[in-house]
């Protein structure tokens, strides 16, 4: 069998004659950028053959790369098919990289009504005089500590065959662990001596691209360790689509493993972070979309791509830990987040209880960008949602030198009106390498302020000036030159990559005023627009407003809930009474689906546009841009 | 029917075509066309606006034009201007639109005929011109340029600005003082863009017509129709960047299977018929100027629209 060596680790794995060089990558557990699951589309999974040779259809996927980077042996890992023994060099910008994401929180207050507890107890051993059960002087003991009554309690077989052992070997001090569960309270563990002190619960956020894990102490409610990694699925594909196809080719054992496993490496990294014991951690909550959810439970997620889009289950779910492969206490409870429909998920429903908007009279907007995107609108009396693809633009993705959040993209960029020179910056102030959502989004606005481009965002090619040229299939303006990057490239942002950023953005946008027509709600009556996710987290809200990716309202009333997913898995945590409001929040919201509402298209075709068609609705971009022309006078016009 | 009438408070706003020697041109007529307060036909209480005009279409290189027009006319279509008299003396045209085909010959650089061809067909006719000029990016710009110089003080109206090129017909149109076609793919939002980027860049409302893109009978017209209502409706309820005169040209008539493969004895009737009902049809949608190919289709439309708009003369209210 051909043997690989991945340069520059030397490392070695043998494969079948026929696998993709990508399959050896995934195979040495190497983490690729594989953003459209090997398909040969994206262009990102890059390796360079340094000995030996390959089957690669350089004609067909020659578009990816320029003619320097084919001598020097470049191909795509997905495409090569191996015969024989190699040598392939892997460059950093092929692997995936440290991603900055988001923690920070909004700061929602929440009661803390927990429902695991522990409580030590000191009994008095059995005698002859007072020869009741363990189980009975366990739970005696617990009540009179001030714990439920004892003929609430009960324990399952597994602690019962423990107990007796536990109990004499601790001298009669042990600690119980209990949970709430419907009718009473389970004994979930017994521990020797007093260790009342280690309680944990886990919020999770199982997002597909990232697993956030908050460790939170049970006792008092407060957060003693944050980590959060790749959601390992990406090896099987990069976005959701591909997730369920591969789940389709009987992929699915393996992406419920990877789920567990990546949930488990979180809550590992918190853990060792804070010094506890993940064996301490009595109590798992879960908030995903509706198919990450069901990838979890190991529940077939096919039906939910095709039509008429069905998930297996919509309510709430509660599970035992190992049942998963969740490697906490063995008896920990697993509690997963309601959802609304296939594409409105658990993710969502954690956003709505973050946002507080379900408690309000006042109406909100909440809006949630990736790849997908979410929006919901209402309040506490009613509630209307809809998703819809947003496509990869604002992440980076179809965007020329478009990039995720690593180190040496430009996520901050100003354009100076009238020398029309740049000035950026880049997360973790390193040489320029792309740039990603947040940038984009600054550079397109500063480019409509200084009037390079025009309000459908064609470039105008009549200012002349050195950063304003015609690229070789597209005009393009020059963001960073080539002695000033990060990768030897003039850095640009072409027409085509502004034209599906505005595609991008319409999609939101035309969502957000289909949602407010359908409830009869004008820009004015909304008193907050949230921004959900890592994304809302980075971008400039004037600039968000400036090309249209949002209804306007003043800066003031948006407001970034950040990792929305997590913060309301954390709220669920720590206090149970929210739980049983998901599901009355998850029934009460009206799915609006978009293909189905004729006037999406003619919103669409409006929001295509920037800010919009209507500029009535834009009444601050409007005196905004007004004011940018009247200090220019557009070239090309005498 | 007059008590029906919504009253929608908005207005079509005016825009002026030619200009006669009191306006400074040499036109022996010019047209003020808009003002419209309701849907055609809908309202009567108010302005009905002007009656629809015809414009006759030509072209400097006929082996761009239909061969259905071509042959009926004959040795005329080699010689511009004096096609353009026919259409005003024989025809009956209110217009005369000419198409610069010959910018569509590849390597196209002789500019000085832009010029002369212009000022000749300006000769020729007495008529408010509208003309065509280049589809090329590479040309455009010194294209519009001579047209727009040729044509300098007669008010013409030139064509056509989209969304991917707009630049150089409105810098053209700007500089001497003409008004612009501005056409979008039957779609009111994207003609409504197009209005803005113009408004942007300083073309004023009043020197912008309307071409919502106007298919054939048949093949979709159905859909340029309603997007012509929406376009006049939104006018009417107070969109100014939509409140502009609309000019539809049935063009496509002339190409479509019915007409192409017409018994060659009835052929020329076939295809007057596509036109003359495609273009009413516009004019009823709200049309001010409708633009045609065919001789015989000019008095039959004009008869249609004396007869319709209750014998106003052209340009009358």
């Amino acid at each position: 069998m051909p043997s690989i060596t991945f340069l520059p680790s030397y490392r070695k794995i043998t494969v079948e004659p026929g696998s993709t060089i990508l399959d050896a990558i995934q195979r040495a557990q190497i983490q690729m950028n594989v953003v459209c699951g090997g398909q040969g589309k994206c262009g990102k999974c890059i390796v360079y053959i340094k000995n030996g040779s390959v089957e690669f259809d350089r004609e067909k996927f020659g578009k990816f790369f320029t003619a320097d980077e084919l001598g020097q042996g470049a191909c795509l890992a997905c495409q090569a098919v191996v015969r024989d023994d190699l040598h392939v060099m892997i460059p950093d910008s092929s692997l995936i990289q440290q991603q900055k994401i988001l923690m920070e929180s909004l700061g929602i207050e929440t009661p803390f009504q927990p429902s695991v507890w522990k409580y030590y107890v000191e009994l008095s051993p059995p005698t002859l005089e007072d020869p009741s059960p363990d189980l009975t002087r366990l739970v005696w003991g617990i009540q009179k500590q001030g714990g439920p009554l004892a003929e609430k309690m009960y324990a399952p077989l597994d602690v019962l065959r423990g107990m007796p052992r536990v109990l004499r070997d601790s001298g009669w001090r042990v600690t119980a662990t209990l949970a709430l569960v419907p009718g009473g309270y389970r004994i979930i563990d017994i521990e020797k001596g007093d260790t009342r002190k280690e309680l944990y619960g886990v919020a999770i956020d199982l997002g597909t691209t990232t697993v956030v894990a908050y460790i939170r102490s049970l006792v008092d409610g407060h957060v003693v360790g944050i980590a959060s990694n790749y959601n390992r699925q990406i090896s099987c594909g990069e976005d959701i689509l591909s997730r369920v196809n591969f789940a389709r080719k009987n992929g699915l054992p393996k992406l419920q493993a990877l789920a567990a496993e990546s949930i488990n490496l979180a809550i590992t990294t918190a853990a060792n972070g804070a010094g506890i014991d993940r064996e301490d951690i009595y109590e798992v909550v879960v908030a995903g979309n509706t198919i990450m959810t069901h990838i979890l439970l190991g529940i077939d997620p096919a039906y939910m791509i095709e039509e008429p889009y069905v998930p297996v289950v919509r309510r709430y779910l509660t599970t035992a830990a190992p049942r998963l492969g969740i490697e906490v206490a063995k008896d920990a409870s697993v509690f997963l987040f309601p959802a609304v429909s296939d594409f409105i998920g658990g993710d969502i429903i954690a956003d709505i209880l973050a946002s507080g908007m379900g408690e309000r009279d006042e109406i909100s907007l909440l809006v949630d960008i990736g790849t997908n995107f979410e929006v919901v609108l209402g309040n506490r009396d009613w509630m209307f949602s809809c998703a819809g693809a947003a496509g990869p633009a604002l992440e980076g993705g179809e965007v020329l030198f478009g990039m995720r959040a690593n180190p040496g993209a430009i996520e901050r960029i100003t354009i100076d009106p009238v020398t029309l020179e740049p000035q950026y910056q880049t997360i973790n102030s390193i040489k320029p390498m792309g740039i990603c959502g947040s940038g984009l989004i600054d550079l397109l606005a500063d480019l409509l302020r200084a009037c390079v481009v025009d309000r459908t965002g064609r470039i105008n090619t009549e200012i002349i000036h050195p950063r304003i040229r015609q690229g070789v299939h597209f005009p393009e303006y020059v963001i960073a030159w080539k002695q000033e990057s990060g990768n030897n490239k003039d850095i640009v942002i072409t027409e085509n990559d502004i034209k599906n950023l505005i595609m991008s953005k319409a999609s939101v946008l035309a969502a957000c005023i289909t949602l407010m027509k359908q409830a009869g709600i004008t820009r004015n009556e909304l008193s907050t627009i949230y921004f959900s996710g890592a994304f809302g987290n980075y971008i400039h809200k004037e600039n968000a407003i400036m090309i249209g990716l949002i209804p306007e309202v003043p800066i003031e009333q948006i407001r970034n809930i950040g990792n929305g997913a997590v913060e309301g898995a954390n709220m669920a945590l720590i206090n149970r009474k929210k739980r049983k409001t998901l599901d009355e929040i998850a029934k009460n919201i009206a799915y609006i689906e978009l293909n189905a509402e004729s006037s999406f298209m003619d919103e669409y075709t409006g929001s295509s546009f920037l800010p919009h068609t209507d500029l009535s609705l834009f009444p601050r971009v409007q005196k905004m841009l007004d004011e940018c022309r009247l200090k220019k006078i557009p070239p090309g016009v005498p | 029917m007059a008590e029906n009438s919504p009253d929608l408070g908005g207005k079509i706003g005016y825009v002026v075509l030619g200009a006669t020697k009191a306006e400074d041109g040499t036109r022996s007529v010019s047209y003020r066309l808009g003002g419209e307060s309701d849907l055609p036909f809908i309202g009567m209480k108010t302005s009905l606006g002007s009656i629809p005009l015809v414009a006759f279409e030509i072209c400097d290189d006929p082996s761009y034009w239909s061969p259905i027009v071509t042959s009926y006319t004959g040795d005329l279509v080699s010689d511009t201007p004096e096609w353009a008299t026919a259409a005003e003396q024989q025809y009956g045209a209110d217009l005369v639109r000419l198409y610069l085909t010959s910018t569509k010959r590849r390597g196209f650089d002789d500019f000085p005929s832009i010029t002369k061809v212009t000022e000749d067909v300006l000769s020729g006719t007495g008529l408010p011109l509208v003309v065509e000029g280049s589809n090329e990016p590479a040309i455009d710009s010194e294209i519009f340029q001579r047209c727009g110089e040729a044509g300098q003080g007669e008010r013409l109206l030139l064509g056509t600005a989209e969304a991917g090129r707009y630049r150089s017909v409105a810098a053209a149109a700007m500089a001497y003082n003409h008004s612009m076609v501005a056409q979008s793919p039957i779609d009111i939002n994207l003609a409504k863009q197009l209005n803005i980027l113009l408004r942007e860049i300083g073309v004023k409302a009043d020197h912008i017509m309307i071409d919502p893109y106007t298919g054939s009978l048949g093949y979709g017209f159905e859909y340029s129709y309603s997007v012509m209502e929406r376009i006049r409706y939104a006018a009417l309820k107070g969109d100014t960047d939509l409140a502009m005169p609309m000019i539809a040209s049935a063009m496509d008539s002339l190409s479509v299977k019915e007409v192409r493969e017409a018994d060659p004895v009835i052929r020329d009737d076939i295809a007057v018929a596509w036109e003359f009902y495609a273009a009413l049809s516009s004019a009823v949608a709200g049309a001010s100027i409708v633009c045609v190919r065919h001789p015989k289709t000019v008095p039959l439309l004009k008869l249609a629209f004396r007869e319709l708009w209750a014998g106003k003369k052209p340009g009358e209210f």
